[in-house]
């Protein structure tokens, strides 16, 4: 068990190593560089953007370059902006708090939902409320996130005034010193950020609930006089592989999503930075991001193997174990 | 000056965009008709305006783009500035003089001006102001050009600067609309993270209040201001990237001014609710949009002025300014027509017999005659035309994150099938599409520009010296038009200016080296609970007095 810790944690790092460099040489060869994105609305000479290029170190090779970067990511460095010369490491902690809220919100809508309609489904497959639920969310998951967006804004914000329209409220320090319109400015772009999982996420449900909890357990169960919490309780453990599962299924995705939901709703998350990034060909802005997202998803799969063998005992003894003495 | 600022986009894809098009139209109409009545006046006149991006730094000297100078010239006042119609005005410096030869000018500063943190502003500031924006560390590109024919600049005593020319330079004075950095804040720190960069101090009207990033800048009234305290106590820039967001806080009362898209004003602009509770602000920038033609033989269309003169012909400016701007904007005759046309700007504002009337621009048959001309005949089989065997067939490049770049050369492609023209459309971002427009790789381009108030600012466009790595995309080249663009820099009666600009303008109407199209209007919603600031070219805020006019309307609505 250790062992294997040990060994994905190991693995991590050339991963990471490729994600790099593989990141680096795209963002290398697209075209355009970053004075051009930098000159907007602005007259550049030739004679000016060759002084920027030898300044921006843009006249080495790219393969000089990452080894520049990656040098300094060594020793913890990650850069500086070319667009405003900021640290990169200053920039990503001031936006990565709003992402990791506004996604642990969109997993809790998500989660909420559609674990009790995903039982309902699994029970009562053709009760008319599961029916409704289903084609509901059909409807509500092929709606393209922007329009939910614009939607729900005119709807709840404008007209009936119940929820503010965009933004984070009056925060000066981050989502950490915010009292409580934090909350209520979170509620609905984590609600659009959970509308387009909501559909997988509920038939999913409905089928970990129908495989783990067959008809004859439950009546087996019932017979015991288990009822209510007590059933949820005895089923817990064979419920828990499949949702944790979800989340790492989950996970990249509502990352992609942000992207425009951030947009729709002035949140100032990473999903902005990338998008400002990657046009401005900042290149040690989406590098640290780039890392930053393979950090997340290999940490997700390794928390996710992890926690199998923790939640279900059968698999502690199936793992593959290629030394010979232990055979 | 340069080509087009990306204008701040939508990033969708086009197909949802369409597709969701009236559901975004239902949002927007429901957010409308309920909305709940403006909040009473707080007794702190509180103005927010919304912006589409956040400004990258507020260092008067590196952030250069768009966002950045909108906050900076409300934080820092300009060493010279512009009004209204354009005219150059005085501001840090109060006067300024030229020598007999034109090649040193004077600047005279005010006396009395102060910095937000107390400390006199001197030119020693200004000095330094200077020294850093041509030093290339710190890569501020948008401003290092103008000062490229300076020879030096010196403060001899604390009021006054003078900057010596190594020739004299007509559009010398409108360089020095800058912001000045105080030089005490700065000196000894690293220019890239000065803690300034976040919270700047300036002698303008407003002081530094607070940036949240990604959400809000807000400034606040300085009662030590030269000019005198604004009416305005507390200006807040919101962030909103999205302008239908932008637009739903307008109407929820949120916000106080934003900028409406062509849809958006199509749709409000007969509402009489709407119109009594915003006050309508619209300008046309100087800005338009431009088709280069890369001429110089390296494809077999566009070296011949016929060829690139028939496109021309075959664009209907108008039509599309009326289906899909609602009539926002203008036809563009000439790349000087903004400068030499505008009543504000030209002597006289009088038509020029050389440029083709807006409605003489659009003429299908004339294109048709002109490609025969050229040897370019439609082949019956195909319905395209063709010379030597070889059809007519390029492609457009445009930049994929403008709208109006987009349709118009979706336009243009349905235009030129009609006289037996085959255009593909290429879609870039921008930095790529700007780095094969200097290269030299493609045929032909739709992009945009925006020149400054001084004719000088197609020196880049059109001079021989900028083909490679310069702004001269066409790749044009003419011994005369060169001569005349050096004399017209030269040159130091406006009047002998504008006759070099107007030959030059005659040349290029013949020579279409670049097509010009159409100059796109701003139009933007005000709530009426603020009187006063008109627009000028560049915008509500972009001039003098700009936000200085902006006061609660009487009675706080």
């Amino acid at each position: 068990m250790g062992g294997y810790a040990v060994r994905r944690l190991l693995l991590a790092g050339p991963t990471l190593l490729g994600i790099s460099l593989l990141s680096f040489m795209i963002l290398s060869v697209l075209p355009g560089d970053p004075i051009a994105a930098r000159s907007e609305g602005a007259p550049v000479s030739a004679e000016v953007e060759a002084r920027l290029r030898a300044e921006l170190h843009l006249d080495r090779p790219a393969l000089l370059r990452y080894a520049d970067w990656l040098a300094s990511a060594a020793r913890g460095d990650l850069g500086r902006s070319l667009r405003d010369g900021r640290p990169v490491a200053g920039i990503l902690s001031a936006a990565l708090p709003w992402t990791i809220l506004l996604n642990a919100a969109a997993l809790a809508a998500i989660y909420g939902l559609a674990l009790p309609l995903g039982l309902l489904q699994a029970r009562r497959p053709r009760s008319p409320w599961a029916r409704l639920a289903g084609a509901g969310l059909v409807v509500v998951s092929v709606v393209p996130s922007f329009v939910a967006a614009l939607l729900l804004q005119a709807l709840l914000s404008v007209r009936l005034g119940w929820l503010p329209l965009e933004g984070t409220g009056d925060v000066a320090g981050g989502p950490m010193s915010a009292g409580l319109s934090l909350p209520a400015h979170l509620v609905l772009p984590a609600l659009c950020l959970a509308l387009a999982a909501w559909g997988f996420a509920t038939r999913y449900a409905r089928g970990a609930f129908a495989a783990a909890i067959p008809a004859t357990d439950l009546a087996a169960a019932r017979a015991r006089g288990l009822r209510g919490w007590g059933l949820l309780r005895h089923f817990a453990p064979s419920l828990a592989l499949p949702l944790v599962w979800l989340l790492g299924g989950l996970l990249p995705s509502l990352l992609a999503g942000s992207v425009v939901v951030e947009e729709a709703f002035s949140w100032p998350g990473l999903g902005r930075l990338m998008i400002q990034a990657v046009l401005g060909r900042d290149i040690p802005v989406a590098m640290a991001l780039l890392l930053l997202s393979g950090t997340a998803v290999l940490a997700a799969q390794l928390l996710v193997d992890l926690l199998y063998p923790a939640l279900d005992p059968r698999l502690r003894d199936l793992r593959p174990e290629p030394s010979p003495e232990r055979g | 000056m340069s080509p087009a600022p990306p204008a701040p986009s939508l990033r969708r894809p086009p197909l949802l965009r369409s597709g969701a098009a009236f559901l975004i139209g239902a949002a927007l109409l429901l957010g409308g008709c309920g909305a709940p009545a403006t909040p009473p006046a707080p007794a702190k006149a509180r103005f927010v305006f919304s912006m589409q991006t956040e400004p990258t730094t507020l260092n008067f000297v590196t952030g250069t783009d768009g966002a950045s100078v909108q906050v900076e010239r409300l934080l820092s006042d300009f060493l010279v500035d512009h009004d209204r119609t354009l005219a150059i005005v005085p501001r840090l410096a109060e006067s300024w003089d030229w020598s007999a030869d034109r090649r040193t000018l004077t600047f005279h500063l005010r006396p009395g001006v102060r910095f937000h943190d107390g400390r006199p502003l001197t030119s020693d500031d200004v000095l330094f102001t200077y020294e850093r924006l041509v030093d290339p560390k710190s890569k501020a590109v948008g401003r290092m050009d103008g000062f490229l024919p300076v020879e030096r600049v010196t403060a001899p005593d604390p009021a006054t600067v003078v900057v010596a020319y190594r020739e004299p330079y007509a559009p010398a004075l409108r360089t020095w609309e800058i912001p000045i950095l105080p030089a005490h804040r700065y000196r000894g720190v690293d220019f890239d993270t000065a803690p300034e960069n976040r919270a700047p101090i300036g002698a303008g009207p407003f002081r530094f209040g607070a940036w949240e990033p990604g959400r809000r800048i807000v400034l606040e009234a300085n009662d030590d201001y030269w000019g005198g305290r604004p009416a305005i106590d507390e200006f807040v820039f919101q962030i909103q990237p999205s302008l239908d967001t932008s637009l739903l806080a307008l109407l929820a009362g949120e916000t106080d001014y934003c900028k409406l898209t062509a849809t958006a004003w199509g749709s409000r602009r007969d509402d009489p609710a709407f119109r009594s509770r915003y006050r309508v602000i619209t300008f046309t920038p100087l800005f338009y949009y431009y088709i280069a033609w890369r001429g110089d033989g390296s494809n077999p269309f566009f070296a011949d002025p016929r060829v690139r003169r028939a496109l021309g012909f075959a664009l209907d400016r108008e039509g599309y300014i009326r289906s899909v701007l609602h009539g926002l904007g203008a036809p563009v005759p000439s790349p000087f027509a903004p400068l030499l046309h505008a009543p504000a700007l030209a002597g006289a504002g009088t038509a020029d017999a050389a440029v083709p009337a807006a409605a003489a621009l659009f003429d299908p048959g004339r294109a048709a005659r002109l490609l025969d001309e050229a040897g370019w005949t439609v082949d019956r089989r195909t319905g395209l035309r063709m010379r030597g065997g070889r059809p007519f067939r390029f492609t457009l490049l445009v930049f994929a994150g403008g709208e109006d770049h987009v349709q118009f050369a979706q336009v243009a492609q349905d235009a030129l099938r009609q006289i037996g023209v085959e255009m593909r459309v290429e879609r870039l971002d921008w930095p790529a599409l700007l780095s094969r427009l200097k290269g030299g790789q493609f045929e032909a381009a739709l992009s945009g520009f925006s020149p400054t108030p001084d004719p000088d600012s197609l020196y880049g466009l059109l001079h021989s010296s900028q083909i490679g790595g310069g702004q001269n995309y066409a790749a044009y080249r003419d011994p005369e038009v060169d001569h005349w663009l050096e004399e017209g820099r030269r040159a130091q009666d406006p009047a002998g200016r504008e006759a070099i600009y107007r030959r030059i303008e005659a040349r290029l109407v013949a020579a279409q080296p670049y097509t010009t199209l159409f100059a796109p209007a701003v139009v933007g919603a005000l709530n009426t609970r603020f009187e006063g600031g008109e627009p000028s070219p560049l915008g509500l805020l972009g001039h003098v007095p700009g936000v200085l006019a902006l006061h609660p309307a009487p009675g706080g609505r």
